[in-house]
């Protein structure tokens, strides 16, 4: 089956540099791979079978990331970058899916670190999507698709084309080495430009930066152990938690 | 979401994909309509979200709001880009200014709110918290009935119930502060003293085997809304925090008081989990 696996289109919220004045800096930070994108890798191999993997991705960060863990070639949109408002990177990726008409299923991280990124992509796409995906595999009806909903898990059967937006259950176990990384690099990698592929911009703009005002923890010393716990089951109590 | 929703002013619409049951829930709440589209029980509410899509643009709404539930972002990326509207995740507030909707989302781990002004439609995926909004008129509700899709339900698995871990009102979770299997007695005696269940952290689990899967709490195991967490020896990475987020009270015990989860709990201890919990034991007895 052709399927497509979309990788490091986020920003890590941990690089974020809060200034003194309670601005947001990403200057610097370049996009990361999740800790979903694995999974979607994983799951694109299982989909795929013989079948090549093309792999599409925007930015400064490794363009080699899905070559080296099993994608034929790979699309970049070197000059796009993540944006808070996410319908412009939807768009971006979703012209880069177009170029490969015979995709019948893309696969990237459903990560919380952008959950608006997945949602941007599945509309501009267009196409039916699962999110909180766990496996998939291909099935007569198309894919049978295995996801998480809170406590429990669903077996579902989907037709292509699919977007499916795959959750990690924990974290990568074999991470390439050393030498497919260096094969990975002699891979296709197509180079495109944002404004040839969707030359809006996004009319979003950011117009300022506060600190949230919800109250703070109240933090008891445990250096004397017995007063903490005392002064903590009174607040517990007054609270009727206990 | 809807008191987020009503800040906007004008008319709050409630779109529904689900089971009866669901759009009940709904009836509840003050919106002022709901459409509900009722699915089959074998179809995922996923099927609608291209008539879902469709509907919104004859509606025209200035702003659609979804959970973070895998269903919901779906319905809403598709909204989305029917209403040709802004896309933004982690959303706690919406107002409007000089014609233009400020979506307010939460960014580099929940620190600082970030304002972005949005000249047309905003469609935000909610992270807020659920405020009591109960109706005073059940909202006159349209149903729509959905048989039919390229999705279908084949099977449903339930999580595997330890220990009554899910439904627990009262939950204790370690982490890898606990420093060996040994300490876990001390955590059982609190347990014991708490009526409480015991939960843990992922590395507690998989790297270390001191609890089983059916333990361990957060974003790719369980999720849990228990009365009081009590998170003892651990650090409060966001993979963990997301499934105790609908505590009710979340108390932390860590020796390192940079630890992140002192930024996300109503009560924190900065100690030794070794001392404390035996001396919580001996406080509640
Ligand atoms: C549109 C909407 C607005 C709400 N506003 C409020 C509020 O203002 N105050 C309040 O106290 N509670 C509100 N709730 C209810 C509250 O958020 C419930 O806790 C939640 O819907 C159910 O969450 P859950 O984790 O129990 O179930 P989940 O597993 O998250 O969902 C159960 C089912 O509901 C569907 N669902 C979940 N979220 C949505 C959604 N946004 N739209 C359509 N289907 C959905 C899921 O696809 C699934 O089929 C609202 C719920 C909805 C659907
Ligand atoms: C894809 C993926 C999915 C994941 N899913 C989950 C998940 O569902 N659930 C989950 O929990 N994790 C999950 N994780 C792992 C998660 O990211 C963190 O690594 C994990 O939650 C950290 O566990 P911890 O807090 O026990 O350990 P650490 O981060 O090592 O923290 C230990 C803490 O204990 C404190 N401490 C040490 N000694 C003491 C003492 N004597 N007294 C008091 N405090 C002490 C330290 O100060 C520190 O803060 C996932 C990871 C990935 C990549």
């Amino acid at each position: 089956m052709k399927a497509a696996v979309v990788f490091k289109c986020t920003r890590n919220p941990v690089d974020a540099k809060v200034k003194l004045d309670g601005t947001v800096s990403w200057e610097g930070v370049k996009l990361a791979a999740t800790d979903d994108d694995p999974a979607a890798m994983q799951i694109a191999k299982a989909i795929a079978g013989s079948d090549e993997i093309i792999a599409i991705s925007i930015g400064d960060g490794d363009p080699a990331w899905a070559a080296a863990r099993g994608a034929a070639r790979t699309i970049l949109v070197a000059d796009a970058y993540a944006e808070a408002e996410a319908s412009r990177t939807g768009a971006l990726l979703a012209a880069c899916v177009r170029r490969a008409p015979e995709l019948e299923v893309v696969v990237l991280g459903d990560s919380s670190w952008d959950f608006a990124l997945v949602s941007a992509l599945i509309g501009q796409l267009g196409w039916p999507a699962l999110a909180g995906v766990t496996a998939a595999e291909p099935a007569p009806e198309g894919l049978k698709v295995t996801r998480k909903v809170g406590n429990i898990r669903q077996v579902l059967t989907v037709a292509v084309p699919v977007v499916l937006a795959a959750a990690a259950g924990e974290e990568e176990k074999n991470p390439p080495g050393m030498r497919d990384i260096l094969q990975a690099r002699k891979k296709p990698l197509e180079k495109l430009k944002a404004a040839d592929l969707d030359p809006a911009l996004s009319a979003a703009e950011t117009v300022g930066f506060r600190y949230p005002d919800t109250p703070s923890a109240r933090l008891i010393d445990g250096k004397d152990p017995q007063a903490a716990c005392v002064e903590l089951l009174a607040a517990l109590r007054a609270d009727g938690a206990l | 979401m809807l008191t987020t929703a009503r800040a906007l002013g004008g008319e709050v619409v409630a779109c529904v994909a689900g089971p009866a049951s669901l759009a009940e829930s709904m009836q509840a709440l003050s919106f002022d309509r709901i459409i509900h589209w009722q699915v089959a029980e074998d179809l995922p509410a996923e099927v609608c979200a291209a008539e879902i899509a469709a509907r919104a643009i004859r509606e025209a709404p200035q702003a659609v709001l979804a959970s973070d539930a895998a269903s919901a972002r779906v319905i809403l990326g598709q909204a989305a880009a029917a209403l040709k509207a802004a896309i933004v995740a982690s959303v706690r507030s919406l107002a409007r200014k000089d014609g233009r909707i400020i979506v307010s989302r939460a960014t580099a781990e929940g620190k600082v709110l970030e304002d972005i002004a949005v000249p047309g439609a905003a469609a935000v995926i909610y992270d807020g918290d659920d405020m009591d909004a109960p109706a005073a008129v059940t909202a006159a509700t349209e149903t729509i009935p959905v048989t039919s899709g390229q999705m279908k339900v084949v099977e449903t698995l339930a999580a595997a119930e330890g220990a009554g871990l899910l439904t627990a009102l009262r939950v204790i979770g370690v982490g890898m502060g606990l420093g060996s299997k040994e300490n876990l007695s001390a955590v059982e005696e609190l347990a014991t003293a708490l009526n409480a269940a015991i939960a843990c952290t992922l590395p507690v689990c998989n790297d270390m085997r001191w609890l089983a899967d059916h333990n361990v709490v957060g974003s790719s195991h369980s999720q849990i809304a228990p009365d009081l967490y009590i998170a003892a020896g651990i650090s409060g990475a966001p993979n963990h925090l997301s499934g105790v987020r609908d505590a009710k009270i979340t108390v932390a015990v860590n020796n390192d008081p940079e630890a992140r989860i002192f930024k996300f709990c109503d009560y924190g201890i900065v100690g030794d989990m070794h001392e404390i919990v035996p001396a919580l034991t001996a406080a509640l007895q």
